[in-house]
């Protein structure tokens, strides 16, 4: 059989059913065999977002997202989408089309190097250059992908490999990738740390989120009597709503959060490679603290914090090591009355009633009127640390966020993704008016394809987070922030053939949700909110977190 | 000086991703050598690199690779170095200890030549 035909059954073996892409001259071979081919294919309006939607795809249905984008201009426009997902840890297959092994090097029209350019942001990738090697090559992505740490594979098709012949033989053969070694040989010595601990806490990290390690994490966190704080990148890997739980730590954490991070004697770190983020200035991150690190990638042991216990595993595997492993213990009771009565206390000014319209009631009223089953994602900026900070999730709610590249125009196609993957959800993508306006063509794509996502616009007219930023740190000094040119969202979302709806008054806000959840196409509320709030409290970056600006924030605890 | 053994497919694109890991972390390569081993399509990569500190930042994210089937630091008490002096009269190859053709280089002063060290 003809490559593209071996592609599209390789594709339909691994049990695809969905990819998001855009063809173009290279990629017409293997269009045309997907005609008589089950497998969805999404029509995307621009490659990037075919990227984050098989993102949100893969964080949703925890299995490879599937995007093509043709060579040259393609490929450049995935690249984006690719890194996203390699700095989320998220499961992907990326194919590009190439310019025909003949040619290859030359120079030839829409050729880009794009076997290099996707080296350094994909767990692996393969540029094809023998047919042969066709089937091998494809059935170990989809293994890489999903082996150990997962992480997008790319694969590079010059349009030849197509049109060439593979045999049956070459399509049976079977591949192995290695498995990453674990290693839990320190595994006593995590368990008599925090046996002895008097103050221990549970840090989480998106790994958790991927091994879905969360339930036992809270068994293990109530036999250990520890509070456990998340990353951005955990959020809705633990349930909000559990005592012992505390938020979102970090730069925009909830104080309470830090507070366990900064005054613990043992730290159990799961899945997580301590961002900058995080730990702020990082010499005096967890100076009184013995660190415990566990994580599935041995690499990471060690990359940012020093000086600790290394366990080399999954999580899910690794917690339950510890719960065996531990015995009955009762020493960190005090630490566990402190935290639950401080954790109740850290509870913000939500200001619900002012005008104009503060961004905390529009997360606030989403929190309360979405479902239990909502996919909740975000753009990148004020919206999101807004949506990270005062959105709870829990139940069989999720959070897919852009936590490792920080992708502006992430949340709108990652939301149509997580549509994709389960459609009987509401999925509501918190957006920021310049995230959004990176993708918002998109809106065709989820009217085409009958995805009624809802988008939850923070308008303030700025890019928010730089302009805080500009605000806080460079004397109100505002350059290249405010947009002065900004379309009317209403109009704009209408014209693609989506519903919409001007929210300016905080009585309006709940109406106004209610409303996008039931509705049957894509939905925006664009949500007129005031320009001069900023995301508090806030950790400065390269600073420990005494030195915390708290604006409206009311803790009232110590920090040191 | 620190010296790393990796075993590695010999195919294209190898050594960019395996440089890649030390261009991100920073690291020079002091001396590289690289050829064809005992097996068959696979290939030895000896490198020498300043520390025992950047070794260590390193060597986990090689493990990681695909293409890299081992790597592990080579301890050795004598390490061979090898140059290669560029003369009017013609070019002259040195080999032995890392001292010895340092000290061989240095005394003949040639006006161009080039050192591997350790990592042979």
């Amino acid at each position: 059989m003809k490559g593209a035909r071996a592609a599209v059954e390789l594709l339909e073996k691994q049990n695809v059913q969905v990819m998001f892409g855009i063809p173009g001259g290279v990629l017409l071979p293997f269009y045309d065999e997907l005609v008589q081919s089950d497998i969805r294919h999404i029509l995307v309006r621009h490659e990037q977002c075919a990227g984050h939607m098989a993102d949100g795809y893969a964080r949703v249905s925890k299995r490879p997202g599937v995007c093509v984008a043709t060579s040259g201009p393609g490929a450049t426009n995935l690249v984006t989408g690719v890194a996203t997902a390699f700095m989320d840890s998220s499961p992907m297959v990326a194919i590009t089309g190439q310019v025909a092994t003949g040619v290859l090097g030359n120079d030839a029209f829409q050729e880009a190097d794009a076997f290099s350019l996707m080296m350094p942001i994909t767990k692996h990738n393969f540029r094809i250059t023998d047919p042969k090697t066709l089937p091998e090559v494809v059935k170990k992505s989809f293994l890489i992908a999903t082996t150990g740490r997962y992480g997008p594979v790319h694969i590079d098709i010059p349009v030849d490999i197509f049109t060439s012949d593979i045999t049956e033989e070459q399509m049976s053969k079977e591949v192995r990738v290695p498995k990453p070694k674990r290693n839990l040989s320190d595994l006593l010595d995590a368990i008599k740390l925090l046996e002895n601990a008097e103050r221990p806490t549970i840090m989480v990290g998106g790994g958790v989120a991927w091994s879905q390690a969360g339930p036992d994490i809270v068994r293990l966190a109530e036999l250990l009597m520890a509070p456990i704080v998340t990353t951005l990148m955990a959020k809705g890997s633990v349930p909000e709503n559990h005592p012992l739980v505390l938020g979102v730590c970090g730069m925009h954490g909830r104080q309470v959060a830090n507070y366990a991070l900064n005054n613990c004697d043992v730290l159990l770190a799961i899945g997580t490679r301590f961002s900058d983020r995080v730990t702020g200035k990082l010499s005096e991150f967890g100076m009184k603290t013995k660190v415990v690190h566990v994580d599935i990638d041995s690499s990471e042991i060690g990359k940012n914090v020093k000086g600790r216990v290394g366990l080399v595993g999954d999580a899910w595997t690794v917690v339950h090591a510890l719960i065996a492993g531990l015995q009955k213990r009762k020493k960190a009771a005090t630490w566990k009355e402190r935290i639950l009565v401080l954790n109740k206390e850290c509870d913000c000014d939500y200001d619900l009633r002012s005008d104009p319209l503060k961004p905390q009631k529009v997360i606030f009223e989403l929190s309360k009127n979405l479902p239990d089953d909502a996919i909740v994602t975000t753009e990148v900026g004020q919206n999101q640390m807004w949506a990270a900070h005062f959105y709870k999730c829990y139940g069989k709610r999720m959070f897919i966020t852009s936590g490792g590249l920080g992708t502006m125009g992430f949340g709108f196609p990652a939301a149509i993704g997580a549509k994709v993957a389960r459609p009987e959800s509401v999925v509501a993508d918190i957006a920021g008016d310049g995230s959004l306006q990176m993708v918002v063509q998109e809106f065709a794509t989820a009217v085409e394809n009958d995805l009624p996502v809802v988008v939850a616009l923070m308008n303030n007219g700025w890019l928010g987070m730089v302009k805080q930023w500009q605000k806080l740190f460079y004397g109100s000094r505002y350059k290249a922030t405010k947009f002065a040119g900004s379309p009317d969202f209403v109009k704009l979302a209408e014209a693609y053939g989506a519903g919409a709806l001007r929210v300016d008054r905080p009585s309006e806000v709940a109406e106004a949700i209610k409303r996008a959840c039931k509705a049957d196409v894509p939905f925006l509320l664009d949500f007129i909110i005031d320009p001069e709030e900023d995301v508090l409290p806030m950790t400065p970056p390269g600073k420990s977190t005494t030195e915390c600006i708290k604006g409206r924030c009311m803790w009232k605890g110590d920090v040191a | 000086m620190e010296v790393m053994m990796m075993l590695v497919y010999d195919q294209p694109g190898v050594m960019q991703r395996v440089m890649g890991e030390f261009n991100r972390k920073r690291i020079n390569v002091e001396t590289i050598v690289v050829g064809k081993c005992e097996m068959p399509e696979r290939a030895r990569i000896v490198l020498s690199i300043e520390n025992r500190e950047k070794a260590t930042s390193v060597i986990e994210h090689l493990r990681a690779l695909h293409e890299v089937i081992e790597v592990d630091l080579v301890s050795s008490d004598r390490h061979e170095a090898y140059a290669l002096l560029f003369s009017k009269e013609g070019v002259c190859r040195i080999t032995g200890t890392v001292e010895e053709v340092d000290q061989i280089v240095k005394k003949s002063q040639p006006e161009r030549y080039i050192q591997a060290m350790n990592a042979i």
